[in-house]
């Protein structure tokens, strides 16, 4: 295997995050895309973290309670009175 | 009909600066679900969230004089949201949390991946029912992150904040961002594959 300007360590650990943002210089971005085509391992590191992505999109954080708007309103308004 | 022009945060804001109580009230109907939201991804259940969320308005309603009208509202109600929601985490029993070098991958001393996935399990998550029990684990590693890379995680990934929102409300450097939210996404990909890589249990033999 002849991947040796870019080491595996140096792509996941340096690269990586530039590379999915897509705010890497042309030169490291060839470099990165040369060592993936030649580095199976790499191939599915980079699913995977692709992947995880893709599963975190997926995440919501529950459902927002339908009456919170009217709660925070009457509560703040509540507390300001008290403090009156 | 007059079609009713929709009034920016700072307007909204130097309106409840002057006592109008209708401008709070349009400032929490645009506000609540994704102050709620960042609660709960402090939080992580829906009660505290809630209450975390009524105090962050609170807040907003008695500190609104000390806002700083050449930031960003948005910025600084996030922040006052946070310490809404770190108070209340902090009157209860802490949760552990991982240590995440633990779970990053290692390398062999020339580069290479010390323990190559045994298989690409991005495939599973083309089935959606695969697809969706992924992402309920993956909501309990992200709980048990420390909360530098949690908040972190949830906001960029789940919330879709772009970096410099992220790294103005949690006042850390765009560097320190990236490097958090990478170590956090190598420490979920690196749990998610655990459990998909696991043999599948065989039911009981007869």
């Amino acid at each position: 295997m002849k991947h040796d300007e870019m080491t595996c360590q140096a792509l996941i650990l340096k690269f990586l995050f530039e590379y999915e943002e897509r705010t890497m210089p042309e030169e490291d971005r060839r470099e990165f895309e040369k060592h993936v085509s030649l580095c199976p391992p790499c191939v599915t590191f980079l699913s995977t973290y692709r992947a995880t992505g893709k599963t975190l999109k997926m995440l919501k954080p529950g459902d927002i309670p339908p009456t919170l708007a009217d709660t925070v309103i009457a509560f703040v308004k509540a507390r300001r009175e008290r403090g009156k | 009909m007059v079609e009713e022009l929709v009034p920016t945060d700072l307007e909204l804001v130097a309106r409840i600066k002057a006592g109008d109580e209708g401008a709070f009230e349009q400032m929490v109907r645009r506000y609540h679900a994704r102050i709620y939201s960042l609660s709960f991804g402090v939080l992580r259940n829906a009660e505290d969230a809630e209450e975390a969320t009524q105090d962050a308005f609170l807040t907003l309603s008695r500190k609104i004089g000390t806002f700083d009208e050449s930031r960003k509202f948005f910025s600084w109600f996030y922040r006052v949201a946070l310490n809404a929601a770190y108070s209340r985490a902090r009157r209860r029993p802490a949760l552990p949390t991982v240590a995440i070098e633990d779970h990053l991958p290692r390398f062999r001393e020339d580069g290479h991946l010390a323990a190559p996935e045994p298989r690409d399990w991005s495939v599973a998550i083309e089935d959606a029912a695969a697809a969706r029990e992924l992402a309920a684990r993956a909501e309990e590693f992200i709980a048990e992150l420390p909360p530098a890379y949690r908040d972190v995680i949830w906001m960029a990934d789940v919330e879709d904040m772009t970096a410099a929102e992220v790294a103005d409300v949690l006042q850390i450097s765009i560097p320190a961002f990236k490097s958090r939210l990478h170590r956090a996404r190598l420490y979920l990909r690196q749990k998610l594959g655990e459990i998909s890589n696991a043999p599948i249990r065989r039911e009981a033999a007869g």
